[in-house]
């Protein structure tokens, strides 16, 4: 029996020592795996943007909200990860206003120094195209429109890098 | 002449089917209007960011927005079907309240059908054999019938039986005295009438000849049952009270009565027959009980059983903010949020959720210093204890903050003051206590004997 369990438990360190860190809180979505829905709208500043398709790059589609705490935990992260693939050009942040006031969303991105394009999302179109339940809720589109991942908890610049990195991985 | 009479039961069934057929709204001619469709669709289908609640009956956000998007798809001239189908390519197949048919959750729709299947089947066979006699087998009794030896024995074997069962029931006091000495009577007849068939049935094989066990009572006449039984032999069934009735038990050489089973009580006596009974009966309610679980786990309080919402609007308003309050305590402070926002889409001027979402918008504010957050909920308290100066909540948050973010200690110590003469909980008061007596001092003012730490 002794035998037995210390087996159990050697293979159940060897698994959990060989797994990546569970820093990223990746849940089911049917849209994973399938093209993005179609992205269009008006942004915060009043102009019109869509996103293209295919995007042609990374493009992390991020729904928000300026009184959602875990929002405003993940929005350095987001803003860091725009200045590191801001040269290389290889991804690009966008979100969608949910279920706020569009002076309260533009307030705090403007705090928050977010300069991509903010889509106001009226009447949670957006939101049900994707099927997102509560901010923040994050999608990762691969350059060919590909929906790679959805997050629902804060998430960091390194959580994103990682998805990347192994959505590149599979494509190679 | 004999009378046919109409069973009860199937008056019943008739009307059970007309009301089921009635009732399925088959029968309508005309076709659901738009809006119609639109309820249907949004009865069925799961508020995205509530519990079980439909998005027909949700006011949250994600709900007005997924009922927007099917009013919309159904303008398109989508199909019910494409509807759905395209809710759930984007919520996964949880956006649909009841359980897919197909894949596991099959078994959550084939299981009361099976079980209740399986429950008519059994009571079915029950009540076939109760109405057709106890004894299993053909019937020996019919004219020029020549059953085998086996068939005589498998009968005599039951008859035994049979007679341990009555004398087991009896003793247990679950039989009378007189249907249990009726029973023993025609059962002891029966089994001689067995048993001398048997002696002039041809003899079976080596392999297949096997007579009763040793110690069967048919082959121990000090257990009572004597190949040739004579009731006056046996052991009184009922102590005291010999023979009663004044029946003459005298058994009758020829079983010619009618089969035991034509008497309800007796027929009961079989414990392989009650084990069957109960057996269908537990079937029957595991799956009664599936499918009232099923049907009754999405009702809201106050919703009858045709899905019609009689729940008062205050009910619904109560019961998101309780819902809201428990996320909140649970630490599910963005869905709580929502939640309180959802109440104050339909109703500006609610004081709790103005309180509640004023209190967590200003909290948040402050851990991510964000100062038009906290001038959000700042702004929602101030509301809050205008509209009701009463509720203590709402005092106690707009003291809290008029003290650590305007540095106003007697502005705070007013609303303190409020809050204490509102006859708060306890538990509140310990909880609030330093924060008071702080403002109370930083104000000047004598701290209440209450807060006195």
């Amino acid at each position: 029996v002794s035998l037995g369990v210390l087996v159990m438990a050697s293979g159940l360190v060897a698994v959990l020592a060989t797994r990546p860190p569970a820093t990223v809180d990746e849940v089911y979505s049917p849209l994973v795996g399938k093209p993005v829905p179609a992205v269009a709208g008006t942004t915060l500043d009043g102009s019109r943007y869509s996103l293209p398709s295919p995007p042609g790059r990374y493009t992390v589609v991020n729904f928000f909200a300026s009184w959602c705490g875990p929002c405003q935990q993940e929005g350095t992260e987001l803003v860091k990860f725009q200045y590191e693939h801001q040269q290389s050009g290889d991804a690009s942040m966008l979100s969608v206003v949910f279920d706020d006031n569009a002076s309260s969303a533009r307030a705090y991105q403007a705090t928050l120094g977010a300069t991509w394009p903010t889509l106001s999302d009226p009447g949670g179109r957006l939101a049900v195209a994707f099927g997102v339940r509560a901010p923040p809720s994050t999608f990762v589109v691969a350059p060919d429109g590909r929906v790679v991942a959805f997050l629902v908890a804060p998430v960091t610049a390194a959580d994103l890098d990682h998805i990347v990195a192994r959505a590149e991985a599979s494509r190679a | 002449v004999s009378k046919r009479r109409f069973p009860l039961w199937t008056l019943l069934a008739v009307a059970l089917v007309v009301a089921l057929v009635v009732g399925s709204g088959v029968l309508s001619s005309s076709p659901p209007t738009p809006a119609q469709r639109a309820y249907a669709i949004e009865s069925v289908l799961r508020c995205p960011s509530c519990e079980d609640l439909s998005v027909a009956d949700s006011t949250a956000p994600t709900a007005v927005a997924v009922r927007a998007t099917v009013r919309q798809l159904l303008a398109e001239g989508r199909t019910d079907q494409q509807i759905e189908t395209y809710l759930e390519a984007r919520y996964g197949s949880t956006i649909v309240l009841d359980p897919p048919a197909h894949g596991w959750p099959l078994l959550v729709w084939l299981l009361p059908l099976v079980g209740g299947g399986v429950a008519v089947a059994a009571l079915g066979t029950f009540l076939f054999r109760r109405r057709s006699g106890a004894v299993p087998g053909p019937d020996l009794d019919r004219p020029g019938y020549r059953p085998g030896r086996e068939q005589l024995e498998e009968r005599r074997d039951f008859l035994v039986r049979s007679l341990a069962d009555a004398d087991a029931e009896y003793l247990a006091g679950d039989l009378a005295p007189d249907d249990y000495l009726a029973l023993r009577q025609r059962d002891l007849r029966l089994l001689r009438a067995v048993e001398a068939e048997l002696d002039g049935a041809p003899a079976p094989a080596p392999a297949a000849a096997t007579g009763p066990a040793p110690g069967h009572p048919i082959q121990s006449s000090a257990a009572g049952h004597a190949t040739q039984p004579s009731v006056a032999g046996e052991p009184d069934p009922a102590p005291g009270a010999s023979n009663p009735g004044g029946r003459d038990l005298a058994p009758d050489p020829i079983p010619t009565d009618p089969p035991i089973g034509s008497d309800a009580r007796p027929a009961a006596r079989s414990g392989r027959r009650r084990w069957l009974l109960r057996g269908a009966a537990a079937s029957f309610a595991a799956a009664l009980i599936v499918a009232v679980s099923l049907f009754a786990s999405n009702r809201l309080p106050g919703q009858t059983a045709t899905g019609t919402v009689s729940a008062t609007q205050s009910q619904q308003l109560a019961q998101t903010l309780d819902e809201a309050a428990t996320l909140e305590n649970q630490g599910q402070v963005g869905r709580a949020a929502q939640l309180y926002q959802s109440v104050l889409t339909g109703h500006p001027g609610n004081e709790v959720a103005l309180a509640q979402l004023g209190w967590l918008e200003y909290q948040t504010g402050r851990s991510g210093n964000s100062a038009s957050l906290m001038d959000d909920g700042e702004a929602k308290l101030e509301r809050a204890a205008g509209l009701d100066p009463g509720d203590y909540a709402a005092s106690l948050y707009l003291g809290t903050v008029l003290l650590q973010r305007d540095t106003n200690p007697a502005g705070a110590v007013g609303q303190f003051q409020r809050f204490l003469a509102d006859d708060p909980p306890a538990a509140l008061v310990q909880q609030a206590a330093p924060v008071m007596r702080q403002a109370y001092q930083q104000a000047g003012v004598p701290v209440p004997a209450q807060l006195a730490g």
